[in-house]
């Protein structure tokens, strides 16, 4: 017998050091050696088109050394809609470098650079940024970003589809501070239900959250034609010709639904990222940013205000390969440059570290963007049906000191439980009593208690599914309608609520959510870049945490009084 | 002293064209173009040995018997695992991608269609992959068996996603294009690592 096990000599002894590192959660995640030929690369690759553009009878007749006779759809598209013809050939033959100044330079305005930006191809795009470091594409977004003001958006679902949790927790997070907040299901049927719920719950947290349903696109676009919805963004789009035909789409098709939702005032945004084009074998051996660049570019054609991007559901790919959080960045930075409202990722689980988490959002959190997070959960992760997000609500706390540790604006804030409370559990009760009004499944006064004090799915009684599929069907089948919500909630005692989601409705008539960037304050103020925009010119102008707001965001859980330390600030 | 676990290898013979089988009671495994060959093991490496082992005996254990054709000018999990079902005796198929990732197809469904699919190859184990045979050879019994339960990990994505992509790519390099499916016969080795 020997006291240690013999060790066989072709395995070489690790330290205990080694042994550490090992078992640090950032080794759980997946990195990956760059393969350019097939796209597997960020945004250096040799096999991106260098930039060239040439105009004939004032039509784009050459794009990034492709002939319009070899245009693919996407070269076409952009060429005929995207790229203003009149300044391409001026803005083309200006050297990058100065491109990427102006970008940094406060003593250049936003609309110089745009006035530049509007003009350029897709590779003359990658050419700039290929230029700049992650500080620089950080000054670039702090100044282009369209809207002064930033925001964030939140996912609020139910791992069981409760309507009364989503309810409950959108309330939460509309009184925490998001401006936006989207759900979608883990049972397609039960979309009308939550959707009401979430419209209930965020209008209850406070008046003029916008809210979404992510879908299918038919049923999405219906719900938003009937007022069950506010806006919409899960339209994606793609940066390569062979993509999109596996989705049987064109950028045409997509331009017309956008313009669907335009006709009668819904707000909306496409969805694209990083990464999408690899992980579907079809990135014809572009860079990753390049292809996202040209879907920048599409959806600056189709003419919608903005877009989410970010990577999204992809992040796992850009997350893995060297430099893939700047390329990350500067897409963002791309939306921006291309005067698209950029609801900037920080979306989708990206990290099994809480290090890399973390520093994965810096470079949207730190200059701001239109949307910080274009889906920080306001649900515990496990019932994030977006599939989890880079944050939940356990990092709330975490969020808020950052903020103030910073003096950034990302949107949230920290508040105080017995308001919270208050909230949830009026938003149950406006549920409860809408469901009545409506005569759809009930929601129990056991269901109320547990939305009040619940964290996460696991803590709510459980409904009858049966029953709740068939009344979200009945939602569909009798044609019920925002009004119809208005109507409930006004005759069960709800007025401010129904006074709320009204106001909200409202917009669609005036149009100015179609504005770019735009969002409703707490007194119902559209806030777009027309009315608010982006005034940065250099230290002590643009947007400023100050005042009421920098008072607000000082305060959390728990700050030892300076008056009386043995207490803390309420 | 150490005692090594024999590794057990598998090679694919090809055998002839594949034809339509005329057994009703059958399941064709219709493996993508570099399954046990290219590559020897799935994301979360899992043999290809172990995979075709677990799914044959999932089969076998219902009393049906089982084919094995590789599929050679597509890397696509749905045509794949459409191809099959159409060249099985039973219609039904269970189609696999180097990566694990696995789908059971019936040949009257639409390709896009499938009767079950488990889309997340990094949670696919041995002990799944004999579940999946054995739904297979029930639905070619004609039975309705309850669909193996899926598994979801939010976690996967920052671990696999990339991973998968590049094996994706990969299995595209093998793709034979204008080669039909072949029937193969699984050549098992046990090698002693010790």
């Amino acid at each position: 017998m020997t006291a240690t096990q013999p060790r066989p000599s072709d395995q070489p002894r690790h330290s205990l050091r080694t042994d550490v590192l090992e078992a640090r959660p950032v080794n759980l995640d997946g990195f990956v050696e760059e393969w350019p030929e097939k796209g597997l690369v960020a945004m250096e690759s040799a096999f991106d088109p260098a930039p060239s553009v040439r105009v004939e009878d004032g039509r784009i007749v050459e794009l990034d050394g492709r002939q319009r006779a070899d245009f693919d759809f996407m070269d076409t598209f952009i060429a005929d809609h995207a790229i203003d013809v009149a300044s391409a050939e001026e803005s083309n033959a200006l050297p990058s470098a100065e491109i990427a100044r102006m970008l940094i330079d406060p003593r250049a305005s936003r609309d110089d650079v745009l006035a530049v930006t509007r003009g350029l191809t897709p590779a003359k795009v990658l050419d700039v940024l290929k230029l700049m470091n992650v500080v620089e594409i950080m000054q670039g977004m702090q100044k282009m970003r369209a809207r002064r003001t930033p925001a964030n958006q939140a996912h609020s679902t139910s791992a069981r589809d409760n309507p009364v949790q989503v309810a409950a927790d959108a309330a939460e997070g509309a009184l925490r501070g998001f401006a936006e907040l989207e759900t979608t299901l883990g049972v397609l049927r039960y979309a009308p239900l939550v959707a009401i719920a979430l419209q209930v719950g965020a209008q209850v947290g406070r008046g003029g959250v916008l809210t979404q349903c992510a879908l299918e696109e038919a049923t999405e676009l219906e719900l938003g034609m009937r007022g069950i919805t506010a806006y919409a963004e899960t339209i994606s789009i793609y940066g390569t010709e062979s993509v999109f035909i596996d989705g049987d789409d064109t950028p045409w098709s997509k331009a017309f639904l956008a313009s669907a939702y335009a006709s009668r005032g819904i707000k909306m945004r496409f969805t694209s990222g990083t990464g999408s084009e690899v992980q579907m074998g079809n990135a014809e051996g572009k860079s990753m940013l390049y292809l996202e660049i040209r879907c920048i570019l599409m959806a600056k054609g189709a003419g919608v205000q903005g877009l989410q991007n970010g990577s999204i559901s992809c992040i796992g790919v850009p997350g893995a390969v060297p430099g893939g959080l700047r390329a990350v960045a500067a897409e963002n930075l791309v939306a921006s440059m291309m005067d698209l409202e950029c609801a900037s990722g920080n979306d989708q689980s990206f990290s099994h570290s809480a290090m890399r988490r973390t520093a994965r959002m810096m470079p949207q959190l730190l200059p701001g963007t239109d949307f910080v997070c274009s889906g920080y959960s306001a649900v515990p992760n496990a019932d994030n049906m977006f599939a989890g997000s880079n944050f939940d609500t356990e990092d709330y706390d975490d969020w808020n000191t950052i903020q103030r540790d910073f003096q950034v604006d990302g949107g949230l804030r920290h508040v105080r439980e017995d308001e919270i409370l208050l909230a949830r559990s009026k938003a149950a009760r406006a549920l409860q009593a809408l469901f009545a009004y409506l005569d759809l499944p009930a929601v129990t006064d056991d269901e109320v208690e547990a939305a009040t004090y619940a964290n996460s799915s696991a803590d709510y009684p459980f409904r009858d599914v049966l029953a709740d599929l068939k009344g979200a069907q009945a939602v569909m089948d009798r044609g019920i309608t925002g009004l119809d919500i208005v109507k409930g909630l006004e005759s069960a005692g709800f007025h401010d609520v129904a006074e709320n989601l009204l106001t909200v409705l409202r917009q669609r008539v005036s149009g100015d959510l179609l504005q770019t960037s735009a969002v409703l304050t707490a007194d119902f103020t559209p806030l777009s870049a027309i009315n608010d925009p982006n005034d940065y010119a250099g230290p002590g102008t643009g947007y400023r945490l100050e005042g009421e707001r920098w008072a607000e965001l000082k305060k959390l859980r728990h700050v030892t009084s300076a008056t009386d330390p043995e207490s803390e600030v309420r | 002293m150490t005692t090594a676990t024999p590794d057990r290898t598998v090679s694919l013979r090809e055998l002839s064209p594949a034809v339509r089988g005329t057994r009703p009671d059958e399941v064709v495994i219709a493996v993508s173009p570099a399954f046990a060959g290219h590559f020897t093991k799935t994301i979360v490496e899992v043999p290809h040995a172990e995979v075709l082992r677990q799914l044959l005996a999932g089969i076998e254990e219902q009393g049906v018997g089982a084919r094995l054709v590789r599929v050679r000018d597509t890397a696509d999990l749905a045509a794949i695992a459409h191809i099959g079902a159409k060249l099985s005796g039973s219609g039904i198929s269970v189609g696999i991608l180097s990566r694990g990732t696995t789908m059971i197809h019936q040949k009257d469904l639409a390709r896009l269609s499938n009767l079950e699919l488990f889309p997340q190859s990094p949670l696919l184990d041995p002990a799944v992959f004999r579940m999946i045979g054995s739904n297979a050879a029930q639905y070619a019994k004609g039975e309705s068996p309850q669909p193996v339960p899926t598994r979801n990990d939010q976690m996967a994505r920052p671990r696999w996603q990339a991973k998968a992509a590049l094996l994706h790519l990969k299995e595209f390099e093998c793709i034979e294009a204008g080669r039909g499916p072949v029937e193969v016969e699984a050549v098992f080795e046990l090698t002693d690592a010790g």
